[in-house]
């Protein structure tokens, strides 16, 4: 039977088309039912909040004129948003094409010149961006939510591009260094090496924020040490950004881990607008990110799509030499851009969810729904976001839940844990 | 570095000695207060003059010979008192701007001159004054002069800061100090002709045409500045993000280079030349400054390699093996250098200033001026130089003043293919 058998598989390799009897077929298969667990493990890591909750009219929380408003004012945004996308795309495409002609630009060596053309298709697309950036300035100006100079806008952009162009040498390096090396396989190695820059990159970029100081607010500071112990942490460094002199949307974010975790509270939510209760419900959401190690799973995440991606462009790129070849860069910075285009909504709906997990936790510290339910109109309202948008909007651009998901989430809390809710 | 010295119409002539006395260059200052006040003087003059020979220029296309005359005169007479005052020249000079001073000036008969470029010459010069503003103090005036804030971060006040001291000590100007001042006075007499309508010929900043005859210098730490001039507007635009990996990465091999030049410090001590193998090191390491340096300041327009190897990179530096040096000057190294790194400071303004010029120059019409180039190779080897003397890598003390350079084999330019034909050979980072 066990001959039977035998001859039975010898029959079917027999018969099987080629890329059926290479071993490379079976390695991926298991990578990709790897690359399938471990996403479904980051995904089952956070923990579930409710989904579904009372439902609300947006009409009655925040006033048929301000929903008229924000809806004008966030459509804008979003159409010029992907009008952007497409024209970076379309400049991408070109450089593809074109770019390596730039090579006669350098005198480096293959990595040098490598970088030289990598970080003048960031440059060709930051320029092709700037129309939009002036555009969404003006757009923020007109409704009052940012007051920044168009020219501060200009310079500061500039700037950051900078930090760019090192970011993008330093991946370059690893890349064509590796793929000198190792030619084909060289992203086995390179996708690892790059998500342990990205892991580092988190640790330290608490650090990389300019113009922050110390929480000094002693009453905040008590109720963040409290919330702490109540989350299982401690010693979270309690940071206020500067940011006042550009915009007046509130803001708030977790970032690193271990030693460097840090909650970063723009100055604009400490400027008189909102309650005690309600900076402790920001406080509360911040904290429970870092608690659920989400600055960490982001890395994961990255790391979850950068593999495969860093394969796709291994692939892609043996028209143009392979990535030891400077030639190949720009068609790698299409591949890489395209590929965050189309798993930016999947990557959306990881954030909402654990932006939805940190909404419920922070609950669970505060016992304060009311506040949270202040909160959350406020910050819509200071922002001018949409309470309510369409379904293909959060789907495209959604990385929280709705301010209406979030009110309603507050009263299902409301309802399990005191027993009674007040929806209206 | 091509130049069309001798055929512009204001030219700085020198028949200089170098010997100063002590006596007047101690009271130098003082002694040149007269000179500043009738140069006041004059100034109103001619001002009133520069006013009528503009509206006459206008009208008849030339400036009137009896206006030129004038006005010529005043500004070779504004030259003889700032070669003076900044230790340039030793004689005192006369009242009237007579032809015959050591540090002199010739300018042409008047031609015709383009009425357009006539009516808008003082805004066509804001670029040459932004350059005289660093080079020579604005115009080579009195107030640059008198006004201590302003005139020590002039190439000129600094030659004449420095000359002072050494021209007090050995009673005679140092020949690169004499030539640097010289270089300013040019300049600055250069725009006021053209500012004053007896030229329309634009000033030029190449240090190559700015003096007479130059000395060849046959420096151990030469700066070839070769390659064509055309720039890529793309780059350009980007210059300063571009250079960004290789400012950490310079700054992560200066580290390096201070750690190499205290043990070469202590070893030419020891053995008076230092190791081969260190010298080696810290000449690839001046190289690589040289050249990140040159592509910042768009001197050089391809990106530089990362490892400073001699013959990539059009703006090269030829650095000479290690030779014998004197244990003194090895020994007291660092006090030694910092005269260098004065005139270090104001040559970076200068070649912030070219950079700035040029790269709007470059943006604009796809090439980077010969003149700026030149002024800016001209800081970019000076640099090189004060640095192969702080890390002991020779004992020649760096020449501030500009130099013809010794004839060295040109750029093989070898630009990466475009498509490679087979798998290549591997290129360092």
């Amino acid at each position: 039977m066990a001959a039977g058998a035998t001859a039975g598989m010898a029959e079917v390799r027999a018969t099987a088309p080629g890329w059926f009897r290479r071993p490379t077929t079976y390695l991926l298969l298991c990578g990709a039912a790897l690359w399938a667990w471990a996403a479904h493990a980051l995904w089952a890591s956070t923990e579930t909040a409710p989904v579904s909750g009372p439902h609300l009219d947006a009409g009655r929380y925040f006033g048929d004129s301000f929903l008229d408003r924000s809806a004008t004012y966030s459509h804008f945004l979003e159409i010029e948003s992907l009008l952007g996308m497409v024209v970076l795309l379309v400049v991408l495409v070109l450089y593809a094409r074109h770019g390596h002609r730039l090579m006669r630009e350098s005198a480096a060596g293959r990595i040098g010149t490598g970088m030289l053309l990598g970080m003048l298709g960031f440059g060709v697309v930051w320029l092709a961006s700037v129309p939009f950036g002036l555009v969404a300035v003006w757009w923020q100006r007109r409704y009052g939510v940012s007051h920044q100079g168009y020219v501060q806008w200009l310079i500061d952009s500039f700037v950051g591009l900078g930090g760019t162009f090192l970011f993008i040498c330093l991946a370059l390096l690893v890349t064509i260094g590796l793929a000198g090396v190792l030619r084909r396989w060289w992203w086995v190695v390179a996708a690892p090496v790059l998500v342990g820059i990205a892991l580092l990159y988190t640790f330290a970029s608490p650090y990389l924020i300019t113009s922050t100081s110390p929480l000094r607010t002693p009453q905040l500071v008590a109720d963040a040490r409290a919330l702490e112990r109540e989350k299982g942490l401690s010693g979270t460094r309690l940071e206020v950004e500067e940011v006042h002199r550009f915009t007046t949307a509130p803001n708030a974010e977790a970032a690193g881990f271990g030693p460097s975790r840090t909650v970063v509270l723009w100055d604009t939510l400490l400027d008189g607008r909102f309650r005690r209760a309600e900076v402790r419900a920001v406080l509360g959401h911040e904290l429970s990110h870092l608690a659920h190690n989400d600055p960490l799973k982001g890395v994961g995440w990255a790391a979850l799509f950068l593999i495969p991606a860093w394969g796709l462009i291994a692939l892609l790129t043996r028209g143009r030499g392979g990535m030891a070849r400077p030639e190949a860069v720009p068609v790698a910075l299409l591949v890489l851009v395209a590929l965050q285009l189309v798993t930016t909504p999947v990557l959306n709906a990881v954030s909402r969810r654990q932006e939805a997990a940190a909404d419920w936790s922070a609950l669970a510290a505060t016992h304060e729904p009311a506040a949270a339910r202040s909160l959350q109109r406020r910050l819509a309202i200071t922002s001018l976001s949409e309470p309510d948008p369409s379904p293909l909007s959060s789907f495209l651009f959604g990385t929280h839940p709705t301010a209406l998901e979030r009110i309603a989430l507050t009263y299902t809390w409301e309802e399990r844990n005191l027993g009674s809710s007040h929806v209206r | 570095m091509a130049s069309d010295r001798g055929v512009r119409p204001v030219r700085l002539t020198i028949a200089d000695d170098l010997r100063r006395n002590r006596a007047t260059v101690f009271f130098r200052f003082l002694l040149a207060l007269p000179l500043m006040v009738w140069l006041v003087v004059w100034a109103v003059g001619a001002f009133v003059v520069a006013v009528v020979n503009w509206g006459a220029t206008l009208v008849l296309g030339r400036s009137p010979s009896s206006l030129h005359r004038f006005l010529a005169r005043f500004v070779r007479y504004a030259t003889h008192a700032f070669a003076y005052l900044n230790l340039a020249a030793g004689p005192f000079p006369g009242f009237l701007g007579r032809p015959g001073y050591p540090i002199d000036l010739e300018i042409d008969q008047p031609e015709r001159q383009n009425r357009w470029s006539v009516a808008c010459r003082l805004v066509l010069a804001v670029p040459a004054m932004l350059l005289v503003a660093v080079l020579a103090g604005y115009g080579a005036n009195i107030y640059s002069a008198l006004n201590s804030r302003v005139g020590l971060s002039t190439v000129l006040s600094m030659a004449a800061f420095l000359g002072w001291f050494s021209a007090l000590a050995r009673g005679r100007m140092p020949r690169g100090l004499r030539d640097l001042a010289a270089y300013g006075l040019s300049y600055g007499a250069q725009l006021w002709a053209y500012l004053l309508l007896l030229t329309d010929r634009y000033p030029s900043s190449d240090p190559l045409k700015a003096i007479g005859p130059l000395p060849v210098r046959n420096a151990p730490v030469r700066l070839e500045a070769g390659g064509d001039l055309r720039r890529s507007r793309l780059t350009v635009f980007f210059r300063v993000l571009l250079a960004l990996p290789h400012l950490v990465w310079l700054t992560l091999w200066g580290i390096l280079a201070v750690g190499a030049a205290i043990i070469n410090w202590f070893a030419t001590l020891i053995r008076a030349t230092p190791p081969r193998a260190i010298h080696r090191l810290l000449a690839a390491y001046l190289r690589y400054q040289a050249h990140v340096t040159a592509y910042l300041f768009l001197i050089g327009n391809p990106f530089p390699g990362f490892t400073g190897s001699e013959g990539t990179y059009p703006v090269e530096l030829h650095v000479d093996g290690p030779q014998r040096q004197n244990r003194w000057t090895v020994l007291f190294r660092l006090v030694l250098v910092v005269p260098a790194f004065f005139i270090l400071a104001v040559y970076n303004l200068l070649l912030t200033v070219v950079a700035l010029l040029g790269w709007f120059a470059s943006l604009i019409t796809g090439r980077m001026p010969t003149d700026l180039r030149n002024a800016g190779a001209l800081v970019v080897g000076y640099l090189a130089q004060t640095y192969a003397y702080l890390l002991i890598v020779t004992d020649t003390y760096p020449n501030s003043g500009p130099a013809e350079p010794r004839p060295a084999p040109a750029f093989p330019r070898q630009p990466l293919p475009i498509r490679a034909p087979a798998a290549p050979p591997p290129v360092p980072v």
